[in-house]
């Protein structure tokens, strides 16, 4: 393969329109895609209750028998497309993140992101039923979170490991105000946060669905168009100026895209662990790009965030799992492996 | 010599003259008696505060004459909850000035730094495998805060010694994975489940009457060797090299200091479960007035530990009534400022 087909190519899409793109990003999201979409069919087909592959089609049409409707259109397309969501968001707010930070631990869950929207859509949910729709709280803690890490920090993005340790603080205490919120709703409502707060795709629905969807619509174009000048932010302020970006409010409203995707995605799925920290991360490596990757990064997040709850829902230990274990889990010791590689090469 | 390097106690150990160490000593010592004080008023409050306040002289008249009044029965339940929150505090005030000490990290907390994870995952682990009874007891906590331990340390130093910042990361890392594992045995199994969910962010209520009696030698032995160590904490404070030319075994004083801080943290998670920031937050407070001298830092951090433990269990008492908010979320709103303070004061090198 010539070092031509290798490099960044053009995508036009009408006149105005053209993407920047590399073949080798193109391919590494398509295989994603694939891979995706496969697990999509095998979280249908799999299990007792699952559809075989050959009845799928009819069941979409809506000709299949009332449980099977059930099983698939009620209870795991939702929870797919939810996953497929979140993932996505939790990719491109990493990505943005980590781009902005220059920093892979600089991402939304460890710096207290996650933990400041659980916060938030807790205490609409349990101090407040009714009054503050839950999305709208997981957006304010979200907002509520960053201000307070912005403002603890002293130094804002310049110093990304002051961020990260000032964000260890603030996802403490914001995990301790969802304490104080449990204590105030009855014990049923307290099940169900203490469930979701782990992160977690069980019984969403299609108005879940719709959140999540409606955030990224509204988002992803915003964060592609940001792309590009977080790509020359990332060279350094003075580099950016010198080639007619403003890096200061290229990085907030990069930063305000990202927690709104943070807040959206929390929202319907929890403050699942990590999808943000290594989407970006693994898409990086796999597209071999310097810049965010936005698309790269949110194609690998959704097919993270479902493969990780397929791997939730069949563990051989007789226990559903929620999807937030899994990746906490997994995502931990990730972390643990990338703070050792980024070490050794003197990164700290 | 940057200022991640540059030892808390470099800044002004010995300044004074010999008369004007004296006067700071009598000081410091006067100072440990006002500490005490603290401590009864902790306990006062500890016994008397609650859901149903009970006055001091019903308190005394129900613990020199118990008989069955209301009082005596609800102080009866208040005493072991206010002696478990003596130990817990100072067991984890002292571990976190230890960390400190061993580190040369002023963002040492076991709660920080993954061990009160790991103790926390290794009591699941022997419940799930043994039974209830045997993950009470204080050595199922052992194995998992010195492995927990071991691996943020190792993680965090990557081959060229830890910074602050590294260990924090590798703390949470690690915190997190093993977060995930005490979820996954617990979901699993109904009898962690039931002993887990009580303890999960730490609560000194409804600890089972035991509890202290087992903690305690752990507790004392753990802080009698921390206080041992005082003098070889304060030399490892000039730096390693420093240290070596002082006849200090700079690794060994680590190894058994690391050991001590360990067991101080697995015997109060076992007994409350994970409480976090107590062990950062009151040894930067007490450094304020004795400096780093460790000789006087530990003894105060034994004495202040229990206050901050204490009064984070009375306030979580009154602010939910008639619930009760556990002592672990307490103390991470009252410390986890302290983790941003030494940020922003540049304490860690950042």
């Amino acid at each position: 393969m010539s070092a031509a087909q290798e490099g960044p190519s053009l995508l036009r899409l009408g006149d105005r329109v053209a993407l920047l793109t590399n073949r080798r990003a193109v391919t590494v999201c398509l295989v994603l895609a694939v891979v995706a979409l496969a697990t999509v069919l095998v979280t249908l087909t799999i299990g007792d209750l699952g559809v075989p592959l050959t009845e799928l089609p009819t069941v979409l049409a809506g000709g299949g028998s009332r449980a099977q409707e059930w099983v698939v259109l009620t209870n795991r397309l939702p929870r797919l497309a939810v996953g497929l969501g979140a993932g996505a968001a939790f990719g491109v707010a990493g990505a943005i993140f980590q781009s902005v930070t220059r920093n892979p631990p600089g991402s939304p869950d460890v710096i207290g992101l996650g933990a400041g929207a659980a916060a938030g859509a807790a205490a609409a949910g349990l101090v407040w039923p009714g009054v503050v729709p839950v999305p709208a709280g997981a957006l304010v803690g979200a907002f509520v979170a960053i201000l307070a890490v912005w403002v603890g920090s002293g130094r804002g993005f310049a110093a990304p490991y002051r961020m990260v340790v000032t964000g260890i603080a603030v996802g403490a205490m914001a995990l301790a105000f969802v304490q104080l919120a449990i204590l105030r709703a009855t014990r049923e409502d307290a099940q169900v946060v203490a469930a979701w707060l782990n992160g977690s795709l069980g019984s969403r629905g299609w108005s879940d669905a719709a959140t999540v969807a409606v955030a990224l619509v509204v988002l992803l174009p915003l964060a592609l168009a940001l792309s590009r000048r977080l790509q020359l932010v990332e060279m350094g302020d003075d580099a950016a100026t010198g080639l007619g970006v403003d890096a200061g409010r290229t990085r907030t409203l990069a930063v305000v895209v990202a927690v709104l995707l943070t807040g959206a995605a929390v929202a319907v799925c929890g403050p699942v662990a990590f999808v943000a920290l290594t989407a970006p991360q693994i898409a990086r490596r796999l597209t071999r790009s310097s810049g965010p990757g936005m698309v790269a990064a949110a194609v690998t997040g959704a097919t993270l965030l479902v493969l990780a709850d397929l791997l939730a829902q069949r563990l051989p230990f007789g226990v559903q799992y929620p999807v937030g274990i899994v990746t906490a889990g997994l995502g931990g010791v990730y972390l643990a492996f990338l703070l050792v590689r980024e070490w050794r090469r003197g990164a700290v | 010599m940057s200022t991640l390097d540059a030892p808390p106690s470099a800044r002004a150990p010995h300044v004074t003259g010999v008369r004007g160490s004296r006067a700071r000593s009598w000081g410091l010592a006067a100072g440990l008696l006002g500490a005490v004080a603290l401590v009864a008023v902790a306990c006062a409050l500890s016994v008397t505060v609650g859901s149903k306040a009970v006055p001091l002289g019903d308190v005394w008249g129900a613990l020199v004459a118990p008989d069955d009044s209301y009082a005596s029965v609800v102080v009866a339940s208040r005493l072991p909850r206010t002696v478990l929150g003596i130990l817990v505090g100072a067991a984890l005030a002292v571990a976190g000035a230890v960390i400190q000490g061993i580190t040369r990290n002023p963002l040492g907390d076991p709660g920080l730094l993954g061990v009160n994870a790991g103790a926390a995952a290794s009591v699941v682990f022997v419940t799930a495998v043994a039974g209830a009874g045997a993950g009470r007891s204080v050595w199922a906590a052992v194995p998992g805060a010195l492995l927990a331990a071991g691996a943020v340390y190792a993680i965090g130093s990557g081959g060229r010694g830890p910074t602050p910042v590294r260990l924090v990361l590798a703390g949470a890392a690690v915190t997190a994975a093993l977060v995930a594992l005490v979820e996954a045995i617990s979901l699993a199994n109904p009898t962690v489940f039931d002993s887990y969910r009580v303890w999960a962010v730490g609560s000194l209520a409804g600890r089972d009457a035991g509890a202290t009696a087992r903690i305690l030698p752990f507790v004392v032995g753990g802080l009698l060797v921390a206080l041992a160590l005082s003098r070889a904490l304060n030399a490892l404070a000039l730096g390693d090299e420093a240290a070596t030319s002082l006849g200090l075994r700079a690794g060994r004083t680590r190894l058994v200091g690391g050991f001590a801080a360990a067991l101080l943290t697995a015997a109060s998670v076992a007994a409350v479960g994970p409480v976090a920031f107590v062990g950062l937050a009151v040894p930067h407070v007490v450094r304020a007035f004795t400096g780093s001298d460790h000789r006087w830092l530990l003894p105060y951090c034994a004495l202040l530990g229990p206050v901050l433990v204490l009064g984070s269990d009375v306030v979580g008492r009154v602010i939910a009534r008639p619930g009760e908010l556990m002592v672990g979320a307490v103390t991470a709103f009252v410390g986890a400022p302290f983790l941003i303070a030494a940020v922003r004061r540049g304490r860690a090198g950042l």
